[in-house]
């Protein structure tokens, strides 16, 4: 839809950032073509974390072997009009959760966030698919989400690692 | 080192004393780098503290279920688990090995354990629950009875659904000698039979639950390590063989078909799972372990057998590569025609290789399996043991030439075509005897993790091969060769036991390779690569393993201290066999004796005569006593294993030095 610019002057300036969102490039799934491998929550978590462990990882693969049906894959959709960031906005007036500049990404600057949990109860995917996990820091129990790898060139790592190509980055302009 | 310091290990071995009901943990620290991790680990400790005589039902017998320092790394093929101990299935029982892939081996290093060792006999069934740092034995009367589907059921019930379980079947509960420890629906430690070795020692299962992870020691070098690796992906692509069974998928199960592999692994592998497939007996049955069958069958008979041969807790490789044959050639020499009314299926020729073998039923299968694994009359009751030990039972013993055939019966375990094999075809000679040299050394069939590597190589990179073309050209597998074995004739297909060195060299060069994959702990179809199509001169990146170790645990490790590593494993290991279990060169030779029929492939026949000489190279090669099979006092103290060489000096079996 094509922005309507007469409108945008007349808002107060502290509402300009709802309107002037940037959108972003998604991590698209396809859970047919997932192995259920977890190479993605590994090297998610070794990216960002230092280390394996798939209980710090961006991305979730959720299966039981015993339940027929596919993995359940779990992944930020780095929505147009993202809930989580709004909710931190409008509880501390300067979000931790910031915009990308690059990719778009909705992501959390980890030493802004107050622990506060409002982007997780806000996102439209809580409870029942978690895509905004906690971890500790310190004493702090932080909020962490997928942030499409932004300060990495060449892309998500979970991407370029999978096995089974179940995992394909739509950039912003790509994005339908 | 000290504790802080560890990256990779989690620090602690945890010990089950079942006996006293009491666990306690050991610093892994204490044993390594030198014993890398995994088996390494599980076979020092086995030097240490397991003495000759003890059986493998016995409460003195140890049983290992270790992890390594790249377990649940995204290095691939970090998803499995290795386990030892003293093997009931192994004809006489010996301290061998078995492997798991799946996903529980991580469960338990993100649980901050780097394996579990199991000594003693509760007085009545337990379970073990591990999770974060901790362990308790709890009581297991409502799951002593049940399958490994419905133990896993009710363990995820009581500790949530992210619980990894191991457990074994009715058919471990009831000693079976080929009783298995199974996880999830398609993974298992199959041959060995240490699913019985759980069972007799009242041990139920295994749930663990990990959330702390495993720490890098430098996380940047890793990640672009298995993204180089990841690269590499299985090239050339798998043969036909392989994408056959994509087409066999999508038209048998269609929706109830789901991709499924074991997990940190990126190779082309046993990757599919079968939801809710309508069986004979069941109505519907899931199952992951659909590779790996003898026989032929229908569909559904065959996804039902799979999943039965699961949730029992049998090893479904023997039946189906051992136990059906052998059955089918017993009714052919008039032994046996029926179980339970239903007659056992034979072709119209005398069977002479596994391709003979005739169709099987579903209620063939059904009415076998449910024998074997209850034990049922006579007969179960026999089978149970393996075909090997049942030979011996059944008919009077005459049934046990016949599985000579088919089976070398030193090990009490039906082999991968008589060492002459490979994923998506067989070698032809003269490459099986590379195979057939690690056999011959061997405390079971070497294709755990040995050989897998030597033949998939063979048979798809080399210009000419049987019916096989791959990409390389002679002079480009030759350079290779040289510099990865240290001798160009490896790669060499002329039918000849000339060039001993050529078979041999190989042999050690992938036997100490499976060592490391199973102390770091990886996985054999991953590791090691030979030939690479990414690079200009078509050799792999050997150093790979020594990379991902050194990344992970911060012990900067050259190629060349790693597979001393692994020589010093694989040392050890023979040394424990000398030792306990009286291995020598005259046992050795009776393996050699147990390989010669006819190749699966070529039909050419192990020439036992020409092959001697190639053992002594062997030995040279390896540093042990041609004479005995023993390992030297000079050999020993290269690896660091002095007081190795001390004991088995002692004993009088320490070999001679080599002029």
């Amino acid at each position: 839809m094509a922005q309507d610019a007469s409108v945008t002057p007349q808002l107060s300036s502290s509402v300009a950032p709802f309107l002037h969102l940037q959108r972003s490039g998604v991590i698209q799934v396809d859970p047919k073509l997932c192995l259920a491998c977890r190479e993605c929550e590994v090297a998610c978590s070794l990216l960002h974390e230092a280390q394996c462990n798939p209980e710090l990882s961006r991305i979730r693969v959720d299966f039981d072997d015993f339940v027929p049906g596919l993995p359940d894959i779990r992944v930020c959709k780095q929505c147009d009009w993202p809930a989580c960031y709004y909710a931190c906005l409008a509880k501390w007036g300067e979000p931790a959760i910031l915009i990308d500049p690059r990719t778009g990404a909705r992501y959390v600057n980890e030493s802004l966030c107050r622990a506060c949990g409002a982007c997780a109860r806000a996102c439209p995917l809580t409870p029942e698919r978690p895509v905004i996990h906690e971890k500790k820091v310190g004493k702090k129990r932080i909020r962490f989400k997928c942030d499409l790898c932004k300060d990495r060139p060449e892309g998500p790592v979970c991407v370029e690692v999978c096995p089974g190509k179940a995992l394909t980055f739509i950039s912003a302009e790509g994005r339908k | 080192m000290t504790m802080g310091e560890l990256y990779g290990w989690t620090g602690k071995i945890l010990r089950v004393d079942l006996t006293q009901s009491k666990v306690s943990t050991v610093d892994t620290a204490a044993y390594v780098p030198r014993f890398i991790g995994g088996l390494g680990i599980a076979a020092k400790i086995a030097w240490d503290e397991l003495r000759p005589g003890v059986d493998a039902f016995s409460p003195e017998n140890m049983l290992f279920i270790m992890v390594g320092p790249l377990t649940g790394t995204l290095a691939s093929g970090a998803g499995r688990v290795v386990v030892a101990g003293i093997a009931p299935q192994q004809r006489p029982s010996v301290f061998s090995r078995s492997g798991i892939g799946g996903h529980w081996g991580a469960e338990l290093k993100y649980a901050g354990f780097d394996g579990i060792i199991v000594q003693g006999k509760a007085e009545k069934p337990v379970y073990l629950w591990v999770h974060d740092g901790e362990a308790e034995i709890r009581d297991a009367a409502e799951l002593w009875g049940l399958g490994t589907y419905g133990t896993t059921a009710s363990l995820r019930a009581t500790h949530g659904p992210k619980t990894r379980v191991i457990s074994c079947g009715p058919a471990g509960e009831r000693l079976a000698r080929i009783a298995c420890i199974q996880t999830e629906t398609g993974n298992a430690a199959g041959q060995g039979g240490f699913g019985a070795v759980m069972g007799s020692k009242n041990l139920k299962a295994i749930a663990v639950r990990g959330t702390l992870g495993v720490r890098v020691a430098d996380p940047k070098r890793l990640l672009a390590l298995c993204l180089h690796a990841s690269r590499e992906g299985q090239s050339p692509p798998p043969p036909e063989g392989t994408r056959r069974w994509r087409g066999w998928w999508d038209r048998e199960a269609g929706p109830n078909f789901r991709r499924r592999k074991c997990g940190f692994c990126i190779t082309p592998c046993a990757d599919g799972l079968f939801m809710n497939i309508p069986g004979e007996a069941v109505p519907g049955v899931h199952t992951a372990a659909w590779q790996c069958w003898g026989y032929s069958t229908s569909f559904r008979a065959h996804i039902e057998a799979r999943a039965m041969t699961a949730d029992f807790g049998l090893n479904g490789w023997e039946i189906a590569y051992g136990m059906i044959p052998w059955l089918q050639m017993c009714r052919q020499h008039g032994l046996i025609d029926k179980i339970d009314g239903v007659e056992i299926p034979v072709p119209q020729k005398l069977i002479e290789n596994l391709e003979d073998v005739a169709p099987v039923s579903g209620a063939f299968l059904n009415v076998l399996l449910r024998k074997i694994a209850f034990r049922e009359g006579e007969l179960g009751d026999a089978l149970a043991d393996g075909s090997c030990y049942a030979a011996e039972r059944l008919f009077g013993g005459k049934g046990a030439p016949l599985l000579d055939r088919i089976y070398p019966r030193r090990f009490g375990q039906t082999n991968h075509w008589n060492g002459h094999w490979g994923t998506g075809g067989n070698p032809y000679f003269p490459f099986w005897l590379v195979p057939v040299l690690q056999w011959v050394v061997d405390s079971r069939d070497p294709a755990s993790d040995s050989t897998h590597q030597f033949t998939e190589h063979v048979l798809r990179y080399l210009p000419e091969h049987g019916p096989e073309r791959g990409p390389l050209t002679f002079e480009q597998a030759r350079a290779v060769c040289e510099q990865v074995y240290g001798t160009p004739y490896a790669c060499d297909p002329t039918p000849t036991y000339e060039h001993p060195e050529a078979r041999a060299l190989p042999a050690i060069f992938h036997h100490n390779r499976g060592m490391l994959v199973e102390s770091l702990v990886l996985c054999d179809r991953e590791h090691t690569r030979v030939f690479s199509m990414l690079t200009e001169d078509r050799k792999a990146d050997t150093a790979l393993m020594s990379k991902l170790f050194s990344a992970c645990t911060g012990c900067e490790t050259s190629e060349r201290e790693l597979d001393l590593g692994g020589e010093r494993v694989f040392n050890l290991l023979r040394a424990i066999d000398i030792r306990n279990h009286g291995r020598s060169r005259e046992v050795d030779w009776q393996v050699a004796q147990s390989l010669t029929f006819p190749a699966f492939t070529d039909g050419v026949v192990l020439d036992l005569e020409q092959f001697a000489p190639m053992l002594d190279t062997y030995y040279r090669l390896r540093g042990w006593d041609p004479a005995t099979g023993y390992p030297t006092r000079a050999k020993l103290e290269a690896l660091e294993l002095g007081e190795v060489a001390d004991e088995l000096e002692a004993l009088g079996k320490l070999g001679k030095a080599i002029s």
